[in-house]
This record gives C-alpha cells, sequence and structure tokens, in this order.
C-alpha cells in the first residue's frame, strides 16, 4: 500500500471535525477527515441547533460562543449551502421569583462580559411568543440567538472543505494512532495507514477511547439528551426557547430536588421550530452510558414539562423521538488544544450541549493554532 | 384493573387476531390492541372471495374470515382494544394511546402484527384531492359505502389494482383504464380476466405521466413505456377521469419493531426492510414477536399462519400448551408451505428462507 501524507488528519465528521477540516484546509493545509460511519452520524445528527449565547456562564464560555456567533456571521456566505442558520433571537422562560433571582443575577454577569439581555415580565414575553403560559414570571431576550440546521451544518462545512482541497472518508474507522518516538504521525485504519503532522481527535464523546492507548485520559462522558419531534406546523414558536431549569440542569444539577423525576432526568425545556415547520422539543440529561434509547419515562416528562410552558403545544403530534449523547466534562468547558506531554496530538471535543454553537470558534481555533 | 399481560399484540388484523386466538386458547392473558374503530384490519374491506388453497378458505369472502376470527377472539375472552394506538416500545413496556389517554403496559411476550402501508408514487399532480390510495378507495366503497368517483383510472395491476377495480365497477363506477407499468400483468389471471370482461382496458407498459385538473384532479396523461421504462415520444393519451387509485404496492409497517431495536433485513421481494425473526417468529430481540405483513408483504392466509405461529410460540415460552407446542408449530408451518408454493408462492417462500437463514447467523455473531 503506498504511503498516504497529509498536514492534517481530523478523526471524526461531527460539526467539530467538519469546522476543523473546512477552516484548515482554507487556510491552505492538506486535510484528511476520517469518520467512521458517515457525516453527523454520532451526536451532530441528534441534537437541536440552538447558537444560543444566554445559556453560557459568563467568563471563557461566552467569550467562545460570542467569538463563534460573529463566525456564523460569515459563515452563511462562505459555505455556500443552506445551513438554515436564522437569527431569530432566544428566550429563557421564568416559572416564579426564585429563578427570577437566579436569572437576573446570570444577566449582570452577562452585561459585564458585553452580552445584552433583556428581562421581560410575562405580559412582555407573551406579547413576543405567543405559545407562553399566562402563569408564568416572564422570560429573558436576547437578539444575539439563533438558530441553525445541525446536519446541514456538518455537511455545509465538509463540503467547502472538500472545494478547499481536503480529503472526506466517510465509511473509514480510525483503529488506531500511530506514536513515533513519543510523537503522534498517523493514523491506522482498515484502508491502510495514513501520516501526518498533527492529529485532531474530534470524534466527540468517542474521543476518550482513542486517546487512551497513549495514556491519555479524557473526562468526557456521554450525557444523553431525548427529543420529542412534532408534525410540521404553521409558525408557532419565534425564538429559540430555554427554561431556566435548563440552566440549573445543565450546570448545577445537584441543586435540583432528586425526589421528582423531572429532576432526576435533568428535564430542562429547549424548543426550537425548524425550517419545515417541525418543532423539536427536549430534553433531558441523563448518564447512561453509551445507549442511544429513548425511554418512556424520559419522553413523558419532556412533553409534561413542555406542556406546562407552553400549553398550546398539549394538542400538536408527535412524530418520533431521538436520543443524542452530548460530550460532558466536568467542567462544563470543551477540550481544544494539543495534548500535553504527547506532540502531535490535539483535542477538540467535550463540547456538552454547546457543540454546535461552538463549532466555528472550535474549528477556527484549531486551524490558527496548526498554521 | 391492573395493566399487566402475558402476551399484547399490536394490530387487530388476520395475523394479530389468528395470533391471539392462539395465545388464549392456551390459557395466556392476552390483549390486541388496534387503532381502528373496528377490528379485522384489510379483512373488512376485501368483499371478493378468497384466493389460495380451499384449505385456505379460498372462496369465503375476506369479511367472513375477519367474522370468524372475531367470534372466536371473543369466545376465548382475548381482550380487544379499539381507537388506541401502539406508540412505543420500551423494553417489556408497551405505550399506547386510548381515547386521547396514555397508558403504559407491562406484557411478557409482544406480539407486531401491524401490517403494511399503501406506497405512494409521485407525478405532477399526485397532490391533487381525488388522486387516493386503493386501499382507501376500498375503504370508501366496502366499508363506508361512499363512491370516490365516477370516472377511474387505476395505476398497478397487483391483485391489489385488479380487485380494487373490480370492486369499483360492482359499486356502479367506471373504470376508465388500468395502467401497468411492466410490460405483463402482476396479479392473478383470474382478477384480471373479471374486468377485462367487464370491458376495462388494461394497458401494459404505459404510466401516468401526469394528472392536471383546477382544485380536483380532471384528467390525466398516459405515456407509453420502452423496456427501460422511458416515455415513448409522441406515445400520450389523455383520459379525461375524476379519481386516480394507485395501486403500486405496500411497505411493511415496521416502526415499532425499529424502535425496540429488532435487528432488520432489507428484502425488496417482501417490500423493503423487514424485522429478522425465527422459525418461532421471534425477532432477534428476546420475547418480541413479529407476524403478517410486517414480516413482508404477502397475503391474509399466510398472515394467519404466521399470528398462529407467533402465538403458539409465545404462549409456550411462557409456559402455556408447552407440551404440544412443536407439534403444533410443525402443522402450521406445513400448512405455511403449501401457502407459498406455486409460481406466485415460490419467491416468497425463497426470501423468507433467507431471513430465517440471515437470522440464524445474527444469532451466532451474538455468542
Ligand atoms: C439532545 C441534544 C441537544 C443538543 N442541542 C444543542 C444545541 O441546541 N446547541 C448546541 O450548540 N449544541 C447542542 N448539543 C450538543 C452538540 O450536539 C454536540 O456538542 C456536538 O454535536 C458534538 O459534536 P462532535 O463533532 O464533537 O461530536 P459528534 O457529532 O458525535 O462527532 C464525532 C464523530 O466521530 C466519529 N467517530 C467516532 N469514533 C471514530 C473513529 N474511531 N474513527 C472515525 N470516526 C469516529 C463518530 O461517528 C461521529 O460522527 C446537543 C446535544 C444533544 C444530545
Ligand atoms: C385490496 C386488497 C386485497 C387483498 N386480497 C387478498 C386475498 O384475496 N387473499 C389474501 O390472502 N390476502 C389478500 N390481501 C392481503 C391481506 O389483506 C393482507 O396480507 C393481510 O391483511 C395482512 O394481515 P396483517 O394482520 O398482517 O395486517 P393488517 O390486516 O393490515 O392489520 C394490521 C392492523 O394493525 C393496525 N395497526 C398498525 N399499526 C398499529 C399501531 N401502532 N397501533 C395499533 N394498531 C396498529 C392497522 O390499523 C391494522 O388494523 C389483500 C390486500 C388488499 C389491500
Amino acid at each position: 500500500m503506498n504511503k498516504q501524507t497529509f498536514d492534517i488528519a481530523v478523526i471524526g465528521g461531527g460539526v467539530i471535525g467538519t469546522a476543523v477540516a473546512y477552516y484548515a484546509a482554507k487556510a491552505g493545509r492538506s486535510v484528511v477527515l476520517l469518520e467512521k460511519d458517515h457525516i453527523a452520524a454520532g451526536t451532530s445528527g441528534a441534537c437541536d441547533g440552538f447558537i444560543i449565547m444566554q445559556s453560557k456562564n459568563p467568563g471563557p464560555h461566552l467569550e467562545l460562543a460570542m467569538e463563534s456567533a460573529a463566525l456564523y456571521r460569515d459563515l452563511v456566505a462562505e459555505l455556500d449551502y443552506d445551513i438554515e442558520y436564522q437569527p431569530k433571537g432566544g428566550m429563557i422562560i421564568i416559572e416564579n421569583d426564585t429563578q427570577a433571582a437566579l436569572m437576573q443575577s446570570h444577566v449582570a454577569k452577562q452585561a459585564a462580559s458585553g452580552l445584552k439581555v433583556d428581562i421581560l415580565p410575562i405580559d412582555e414575553a407573551r406579547r413576543r411568543e405567543l405559545a407562553l403560559a399566562p402563569d408564568l414570571w416572564g422570560a429573558t431576550y436576547c437578539a444575539a440567538d439563533a438558530q441553525v440546521n445541525p446536519v446541514r451544518l456538518a455537511q455545509g462545512f465538509s463540503r467547502a472543505a472538500r472545494r478547499h482541497g481536503a480529503d472526506l472518508r466517510p465509511g473509514t474507522a480510525v483503529t488506531g494512532l500511530i506514536a513515533d518516538r513519543g510523537r503522534v504521525c498517523g493514523v491506522t485504519t482498515a484502508a491502510g495507514d495514513i501520516y501526518c503532522q498533527y492529529v485532531v481527535a474530534a470524534a466527540g464523546i468517542w474521543t476518550p477511547g482513542l486517546v487512551r492507548p497513549l495514556g491519555l485520559d479524557l473526562p468526557i462522558k456521554p450525557r444523553r439528551g431525548q427529543i420529542l419531534v412534532t408534525e410540521p406546523l404553521p409558525p408557532t414558536i419565534r425564538h429559540v426557547l430555554l427554561c431556566a431549569c435548563y440552566l440549573v440542569a445543565k450546570y448545577r444539577p445537584q441543586d435540583l430536588d432528586p425526589i421528582e423525576r423531572h429532576n432526576r432526568l435533568g428535564v430542562g425545556l429547549a424548543v426550537e421550530q425548524t425550517a419545515d415547520g417541525g418543532l423539536l422539543i427536549g430534553s433531558t440529561r441523563e448518564f447512561a452510558g453509551f445507549d442511544r434509547a429513548t425511554t418512556l419515562a424520559g419522553l413523558e416528562a419532556v412533553a409534561a414539562h413542555a406542556r406546562r410552558l407552553l400549553p398550546a403545544l398539549a394538542s400538536v403530534n408527535i412524530i418520533r423521538s431521538f436520543a443524542g449523547l452530548r460530550p460532558y466534562t466536568p467542567d462544563g468547558l470543551p477540550v481544544i488544544g494539543p495534548a500535553a506531554d504527547i506532540p502531535g496530538l490535539i483535542i477538540a471535543a467535550g463540547h456538552e450541549g454547546d457543540g454546535i454553537a461552538l463549532s466555528p470558534v472550535t474549528g477556527r481555533r484549531i486551524a490558527d493554532l496548526l498554521k | 384493573m391492573t395493566n399487566n399481560y402475558d402476551i399484547v399484540i399490536a394490530g387487530a388484523g388476520p395475523a394479530g387476531l389468528a395470533a391471539a386466538v392462539e395465545a388464549a386458547r392456551r390459557g395466556a392473558r392476552t390483549l390486541v390492541v388496534d387503532e381502528n374503530t373496528k377490528p379485522g384490519g384489510q379483512l373488512f374491506k376485501q368483499i371478493h372471495k378468497f384466493f389460495g388453497s380451499h384449505e385456505h378458505k379460498a372462496g369465503v369472502r375476506g369479511f367472513a374470515i375477519g367474522e370468524k376470527l372475531l367470534a372466536e377472539a371473543a369466545e376465548l375472552g382475548v381482550e380487544v382494544w379499539l381507537n388506541s394506538v401502539v406508540w412505543g416500545l420500551f423494553a417489556n413496556k408497551v405505550a399506547v394511546v386510548r381515547g386521547g389517554e396514555q397508558i403504559t403496559l407491562a406484557a411478557k411476550k409482544i406480539i407486531l402484527a401491524t401490517g403494511a402501508s399503501e406506497n405512494a408514487v409521485a407525478f405532477p399532480g399526485a397532490a391533487l384531492p381525488g388522486v387516493m390510495g386503493a386501499g382507501a378507495i376500498q375503504t370508501m366503497i366496502n366499508v363506508h359505502r361512499v363512491l370516490p368517483g365516477k370516472r377511474v383510472v387505476m395505476l398497478g395491476s397487483g391483485n391489489v389494482g385488479l380487485i380494487v377495480a373490480y370492486q369499483l365497477l360492482q359499486a356502479g363506477a367506471e373504470v376508465v383504464a388500468l395502467v401497468e407499468a411492466a410490460s405483463a400483468i402482476g396479479g392473478y389471471g383470474v382478477h384480471a380476466a373479471k374486468i377485462r370482461r367487464a370491458g376495462v382496458p388494461i394497458l401494459v407498459g404505459t404510466t401516468i405521466a401526469r394528472a392536471f385538473g383546477r382544485g380536483q384532479v380532471e384528467g390525466v396523461v398516459l405515456a407509453k413505456l420502452d423496456e427501460s421504462f422511458q416515455p415513448v415520444p409522441g406515445g400520450e393519451t389523455t383520459l379525461a377521469i375524476d379519481t386516480v387509485g394507485i395501486a403500486v404496492g405496500l411497505t411493511p409497517l415496521t416502526e415499532l419493531a425499529w424502535m425496540a431495536g429488532c435487528q432488520f433485513v432489507f428484502s425488496p421481494r417482501l417490500g423493503g426492510h423487514v424485522p429478522l425473526h425465527d422459525a418461532d417468529m421471534e425477532t432477534t430481540l428476546s420475547g418480541v414477536y413479529v407476524a403478517g405483513d410486517i414480516t413482508g408483504v404477502e397475503e391474509a392466509s399466510t398472515a394467519m399462519e404466521e399470528g398462529r405461529l407467533a402465538g403458539i410460540a409465545a404462549a409456550a415460552a411462557l409456559g402455556y400448551g408447552a407440551a404440544a407446542a412443536e407439534a403444533d408449530k410443525a402443522a402450521v408451518r406445513s400448512r405455511m408451505d403449501v401457502l407459498r408454493s406455486g409460481p406466485f408462492g415460490l419467491g416468497r417462500r425463497t426470501a423468507k428462507a433467507e431471513i430465517l437463514a440471515q437470522r440464524k447467523e445474527a444469532a451466532s455473531c451474538r455468542e
């Protein structure tokens, strides 16, 4: 077999791997992307499409997100592919005084980081989002929040990467990393070995398994989210919607009362209306290993919560459901950059519930790093 | 009342009902769930005399077979929930919406007998009111007694297309033409002969190029096709009609089996992706059985035999009628072999044998 050599080998064809491939190829590097299945076969094909700033923790998390949001505005034109980007603004629904207090302090910190978020009483919130229940406290509103179709995003990145000369190889699983005197210099696949200057491990929840043989222990683990899909509807939900307990379930699950099933499953509302009219109604946050099955308890809890906050949804038809596995990290931040002590190996993984929002900035930063 | 059953069956068509009868006869607490207001699946639309062997009720009309099955089921104490949709399978839990209410059932064994759905074809105008599935036409005329139109073109010359065309004639409609893209008629000669005698032209090597009309179909343009199914230039004819029947095959309704996580195989002969099953109709998931059109589109007669097999096997696995089970199953299997013989049965028999072989392979991979 003839020797195949590239500047960069990217492992994983989710939004992160395809973004890395795109920005690196655009910067003139020779890139091969290896995906064991097909583009967006993993978590990026089983998630929502929020590009939401408001949900990020003020600090490095929010900074990354805001940098990404700026990149998105250019991407729409650059990719020359409809990624269904919609800058529709986002709301976080507030149910009661306790949540309102939490959100007020969150919003104050966001303002200090340069993100403008308004707090709306329920009447004003309902004027903007008709489907909200009248007995809620209100909602936050942020104009910088947007939405994208994650599968089309991964497709858009990969097509554009190919136009810039990247070699895309779906159906090619990486079976091992090749190291020479401590430096990673390639990968093994059933179709032969591939040599490169840098390996970028962007395999989402599968990343720890790939790098463990080199002695690197990444604290990424799958955190399941279950989503209901409705029939296509006329315009019903105008913003991307979260609820305040989504933030608690995401960052401070220990604060939730574990007696309630709702909390045990980490239910936080996430609702968006996709370009074809269907609503995605999510979701749970559960540690269930690599099991991508939906559960009756999970779907029931998601539906009940959505119905309480958005009573109009009680009468819509659900046509299917699915679950995806978020690449969770204990500190809520992704792992982006060179692996300590293993030259040649770059990690881009662990984006939990923010990988769609953070894919451009991740791809861009990795490409800059490898210039 | 508890929602615990030995066996829960999704679908009260011939397969589901036959399974229920066998399971209940052996002593299993059995529930059948069907989304319709009436049980019987496709059977109650079928006012024609059945084809197949005499042993298999050839000459008996479909609805009569259905009534007999229902009477048996009632006598044996089978519970039947109508207007109830099975929407999910989660391990051994069956999620049902009944009268707008969500109910969770615990089932020791589950039999999926959900049947098949009609295929659609796309041509310009296919979404116009008046273009409909042959099954829909059959339900309208034979169940609801409503004539969907006066001048009809039927697309597809399989048994469904032929039978529904004939039933339209009986109901007082004019069948202007029966159109078939292939170069030969797909269904049984007896059915084709009946509609020919009634003066309906059967146009082989022809398809519907487009339908047209304002707010409702008013006509179709037919196109002659060559051997590679390409339109022959100048081979277009226009017919003024008000209804188009589409009878271009069925696809197994397999969503629940996918959801449960059953392994599938693609079988064009059986209508698409079908769940792998063994000689007892058990899928790759222990305790989940399949029977009837969901395992591959065939006939009511084979659907009933598969249902019986699943019912006997599921009951025996729970200890009901276990002693006689092997002999009982062998009797069903030999009747099924007879059904799958002859020029029309052979293809299905081969396809079915492949499913069983692949199921064995799947089992050995797991060990
Ligand atoms: C329910 C849910 C809702 C979400 N909603 C949002 C949201 O609204 N906004 C947001 O920003 N984020 C959201 N996320 C998070 C987001 O989906 C993820 O962070 C993101 O998809 C991760 O992308 P990835 O490329 O790292 O992983 P993946 O998409 O999983 O890609 C990894 C790829 O690597 C491949 N692979 C694995 N092993 C190998 C191997 N050995 N060789 C070759 N290829 C391999 C896999 O097949 C896979 O395609 C959500 C997630 C879930 C589960
Ligand atoms: C026009 C026509 C003529 C035919 N003529 C003959 C003939 O002459 N001889 C012959 O042997 N065969 C004939 N057949 C074929 C025969 O009707 C089918 O093969 C047979 O009905 C299949 O039986 P089944 O029980 O698998 O499915 P079905 O009869 O389709 O029953 C399945 C039932 O399950 C219900 N169901 C599906 N999903 C769910 C769910 N999730 N929850 C609750 N309920 C659900 C469906 O509504 C349906 O009532 C004919 C078919 C047609 C369409």
